[in-house]
């Protein structure tokens, strides 16, 4: 069954968005619409950092997040909590960020009811290498106006 | 009442550990399965656990069979907390003995009404 | 920006007339809100320009209408409610009626409440016959509550996770309510201001977190047209913040563990 994941009607529904702004709307903002597709040009990550968490099953299916270091932290703040401003230790970023990858990951694979176990988030300051894998989506998106990547991959 | 929140992700226990602390629940945690078991043995007046399903050592499920083999912690409510969404998955975890389930993101109120209906809230608290 | 006072009045009176919510001075912030993303899908340059155009076009008159109604709902809302249904009301009305229920689920929004209250019966009354009438003024909401699918955010609140795998089927992002559940509800849209839908006499009639939007005479019509529909010993159930006290006498209130359940009183008769 895994073999033939039918991608196609589950990339149809906007998955990465849709469970974004259920993220964000549930667990950072605790109010909806804050986060929407990015419009325009596809902009660079100020001092990027790259999060990612594999479902390793038959298929190995990669969520990539992309955020500046910045917008990192404001999410780490807002999920933990913590008043604005307060200085974000790089346990809590990995552990934060992680954590919304590991979320987002995790309602990809109930969508295709894909068997596998979740693998533990990675933080690093330069996207994985994927050059033999295949980009399913890569959304863009605008969280009160700072931009996300979220990027959906399979992997040889 | 003292609550065991079982997440491998130290964001996650502060969240779900903050949440049960603004409805009186005195909270302790454990990072995996086999952790958790040992906490319940020190800590034998534990009413409710909130269980991720993915973790190292012992994961959640594991965790659920382990516990409900045993009489003394039969009184015990165990609500998994994961992002596991999947039907099977849920219909596994409520057949092997846990008595909720969330799926991952929530917010504050599903996990409060949820200790609502398992009688869990002290009405004092959460008036 | 702030709504012109013009715009937030001809907003307020057409929701009034048609709906009979009241939007108070001060609520312009909801207006906007609310209008914002239609004004936005009919391409307006703002929420002023969108009253403009709705001005000038009946045909839109409907979504405002619509977009300015408060949905918020959940699974076995208040809990209470759905107890004293299967303790009290479903009971009575079997030793009157037999194996029969009748059911109006009033403003029933997206389908939870008629939803919860099939689930009840299924669970303890599974001989029963319940037909249970869902009516909202919203075309958005009830289309949802036929569709019977609702998002795993949706299925979060306030549903037990064992009637979840139970009464649901995982469909790709959304949770479907079985072929069971579904022949019990029949969803039809209806205004609460006129005459009552048909499928009764009802046993019991859920009016619930929708009075409050009323003032106090459109709640004693609304009211009294429930009552019109009313099977004799019928029950009506209300939200919480809710009462016919101040409202009208015709009613007795009969306090039942958690809350309250509402009838005609003797004498008073329609
Ligand atoms: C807050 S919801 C209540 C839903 C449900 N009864 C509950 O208690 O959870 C209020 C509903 O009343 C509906 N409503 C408002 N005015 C109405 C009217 N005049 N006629 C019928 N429905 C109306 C709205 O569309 C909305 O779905």
């Amino acid at each position: 069954m895994t073999a033939t994941i039918d991608w196609a009607p589950v990339l149809a529904g906007d998955p990465l968005l849709q469970i974004s702004q259920e993220l964000f709307s549930t667990m950072i903002d605790l109010e909806p619409g804050l986060v929407e597709r990015w419009v325009g040009d596809r902009p660079i990550l100020d001092d990027p950092r790259y999060t990612w968490v594999d479902v390793a099953g038959e298929q190995l299916v990669r969520v990539v997040i992309g955020t500046g270091r910045e917008t990192g932290e404001a999410i780490t703040r807002a999920l933990l909590g913590l008043p604005d401003g307060t200085p974000v230790s790089d346990e809590d970023y990995v552990d934060a960020v992680g954590e919304v990858a590991n979320v987002v990951c995790g309602n990809v694979k109930s969508l295709v009811t894909h068997p596998g176990t979740l693998t533990i988030p990675v933080v690093a300051p330069a996207a994985p290498a994927l050059e033999h894998g295949t980009c399913l989506e890569d959304a863009c998106l605008s969280w009160r106006g700072a931009p996300i990547t979220v990027a959906l991959w399979l992997l040889p | 009442m003292k609550a065991l929140v079982i997440d491998d992700s130290r964001v996650m226990r502060r969240i779900i550990g903050a949440i049960l602390t603004d409805v009186g629940f005195e909270v302790i945690e454990a990072g995996d399965g086999q952790e958790a078991l040992m906490r319940l043995e020190q800590h034998p007046d534990v009413r409710l656990c909130c269980i991720d399903w993915n973790m190292p050592v012992m994961n959640g499920y594991e965790f659920i069979v382990a516990t409900r083999k045993r009489p003394e912690y039969r009184d015990i409510t165990l609500m998994m907390i994961t992002t596991e969404g999947e039907q099977e998955q849920i219909v596994r975890a409520l057949a092997a003995g846990a008595h909720e389930y969330v799926i991952k993101p929530f917010t504050a109120d599903v996990i409060v009404d949820k200790l609502g209906y398992l009688g869990l809230l002290d009405a004092e608290v959460h008036a | 920006m702030t709504l012109a006072p013009d715009s937030f009045d001809f907003v307020a009176t057409l929701v009034r007339r048609r709906s009979a919510i009241q939007l108070d001075v001060g609520k312009e912030y909801l207006v906007e809100s609310r209008l914002a993303p239609l004004a936005r899908s009919a391409g307006a340059i703002d929420v002023e320009a969108f009253i403009r155009s709705v001005r000038a076009n009946v045909t839109l008159h409907d979504q405002v209408v619509e977009a300015l109604t408060t949905n918020e709902t959940s699974w076995f809302r208040d809990r209470h409610p759905f107890d004293v249904l299967k303790d009290t009301v479903i009971p009575d009305a079997m030793t009157r009626r037999g194996g029969q229920l009748r059911v109006w689920s009033a403003a029933c929004s997206s389908g939870q409440e008629p939803y919860s209250i099939a689930m009840t019966v299924a669970e303890h009354f599974p001989q029963l016959r319940a037909s249970i009438v869902a009516t909202d003024l919203s075309e958005s909401v009830l289309a949802q509550g036929r569709a019977g699918q609702y998002s795993q955010l949706e299925v979060n609140r306030g549903l037990p996770a064992p009637l979840l795998v139970k009464h649901f089927e995982r469909k790709g992002p959304v949770f479907e309510v079985s072929e069971q559940l579904r022949s019990m509800v029949t969803f039809r849209r209806h205004n609460l201001l006129d005459a009552p839908p048909l499928g009764g006499p009802f046993d019991v009639v859920f009016l619930r977190n929708v009075l409050i939007y009323f003032d106090v005479a459109t709640k004693r019509d609304v009211m009294r047209r429930v009552r019109s529909v009313l099977a004799p010993g019928g029950w009506v159930l209300l939200g919480a913040a809710e009462s016919t006290i101040g409202v009208d006498d015709i009613w007795e209130r009969v306090p039942v563990a958690g809350g309250a359940l509402y009838r005609p009183r003797e004498g008073k008769a329609a």
